[in-house]
């Protein structure tokens, strides 16, 4: 396996924008996660309307938390070149 | 680059994915006078959404009827949403003062989106940074003369960057953070936001019709039918998905730019 | 399940369902994203101009996570807490 994908890099060079190419896959996970935040929050304050004020300062955080992942997937190709 | 560009972009037997260039659009009348050459059709996109915002409204609100008849009827459908939606919870009750801005920019920018969907028109005029950029330089213009006059020059810049409640010194740390977040990134997201979502909805949407069209009309061959056919269907679910999106920029655009002038009335204590 | 379906309780909008709560939520859902980078750009942005002055390499890095902490701690200190 490991000798697998030596081969292959040694043989097809990527070339091109790899940042971009860094970035694209790094704002896969945040995506799913701000998605997963934002619906199960709704999901939360639709069962418990009472609750709504907890419900959106936990939402905030766990928000703030997954895109800082995704904002971190963006200044990487910066600071690795 | 004067012809519009037909969707075949390669002239060789390569497939070419349509590139930066389906943006560039040279003078509408290339064989016109040399004082038309201004004229293009992104410009033409502008003004053709201007004017049809100016006699929508005009239409409609021109001579209100107390039992609304017609256009009026559409004209106030869209008001309501327009002050229910983004108005009233953005700004509060003084929101109905703004109406007539945000109305207006909202209708504006969403036409100019939607022209990107339209047959013929195919261009989303926010595609290009410069009108994202006007907009939100009008909306952050307007933002810190308000400020300014509600809050004071003093007690802007307090209220944003000493948040009350923080150790004294943090302050010194976390100021520059506030600093730019509001005064230099604000405005900016505003922009990209819109520029970037239209920018990449029109660049998917010419990919697959030139991946469609390339497989099914150029170089029709049995291998390459189903990969056309796969282009052709993605088109329409594009289609209609930035259809989805365009109206969701607009409003989100509207929503902020309310945000931020409500924060300039209100601040946050 | 059985639960009292209509009851009162129930469907009575939350004490901060008001409409300023709304907008406090909004605009912090908006505001985050902005936070958070102008974090990383001021302190990462510290830590280029040190690195070019004194010849590292590790300081943007550590500056980048240093503002991404700092904003974080902003944050949760203007929108966390009730």
């Amino acid at each position: 396996m490991l000798a697998e994908a030596m081969v292959l890099a040694g043989d097809d060079k990527v070339t091109g924008s790899l940042g971009a190419v860094a970035y694209g896959l790094a704002a896969i996970g945040p995506g799913i996660g701000v998605g997963i935040i934002f619906g199960q929050g709704v999901q939360a304050i639709a069962r418990q309307p009472e609750l709504t004020n907890v419900i959106r300062q936990n939402m905030l955080l766990g928000f703030a938390l997954t895109e800082a992942l995704a904002l971190i997937g963006f200044v990487v190709p910066f600071v690795h070149k | 680059m004067s012809a519009p560009h037909l969707l075949a972009s390669g002239s060789g037997d390569e497939f070419e994915a349509p590139g930066l260039h389906i943006f560039d659009w040279g003078p509408l009348f290339p064989d016109g006078p040399a004082w038309l050459d201004w004229f293009t059709k992104p410009l033409l996109i502008v003004a053709l959404a201007a004017i049809v915002v100016i006699a929508f409204s005009w239409k409609a609100f021109g001579n209100p009827k107390l039992v609304p008849r017609g256009v009026q009827n559409i004209g106030e459908i869209g008001y309501l949403f327009v002050r229910d939606q983004v108005a009233r919870p953005m700004i509060g009750k003084d929101g109905d003062r703004w109406m007539p801005f945000l109305f207006s920019t909202f209708f504006f920018v969403l036409l100019m989106n939607l022209a990107g969907v339209v047959p013929v028109l195919q261009l989303p005029a926010t595609s290009h940074i410069a009108l994202p950029i006007v907009l939100a330089l009008v909306v952050y213009v307007m933002m810190l003369f308000l400020s300014i006059k509600h809050q004071g020059l003093v007690g802007y810049f307090k209220n944003m960057m000493f948040p009350p409640g923080l150790p004294k010194a943090l302050y010194i740390i976390l100021a520059p953070i506030e600093l730019l977040s509001n005064i230099i990134l604000r405005p900016f997201t505003h922009a990209i936001r819109l520029f970037a979502n239209m920018f990449a909805g029109h660049l998917l949407i010419a990919f697959f019709a030139t991946v469609s069209w390339w497989f099914l009309a150029e170089k029709l061959t049995a291998l390459g039918a189903g990969v056309g056919l796969v282009g052709f269907v993605m088109t329409i679910i594009m289609t209609a998905f930035e259809i989805f999106v365009q109206s969701l920029q607009a409003f989100i655009f509207v929503l902020l730019a309310a945000s931020y002038i409500g924060g300039a009335l209100h601040p946050e204590h | 399940m059985v639960r009292p379906a209509m009851s009162e309780e129930g469907h009575r909008p939350g004490p901060g369902s008001d409409e300023s709560d709304h907008r406090g939520f909004a605009n912090a859902a908006w505001a985050i994203p902005s936070y958070i980078l102008s974090g990383m750009a001021v302190y990462g942005g510290l830590g280029w101009l040190l690195d070019r002055w004194l010849g590292t390499s590790a300081l943007f890095p550590a500056g980048v996570l240093v503002g991404l902490a700092l904003a974080l701690y902003l944050v949760y200190h203007r929108y966390g807490r009730s």
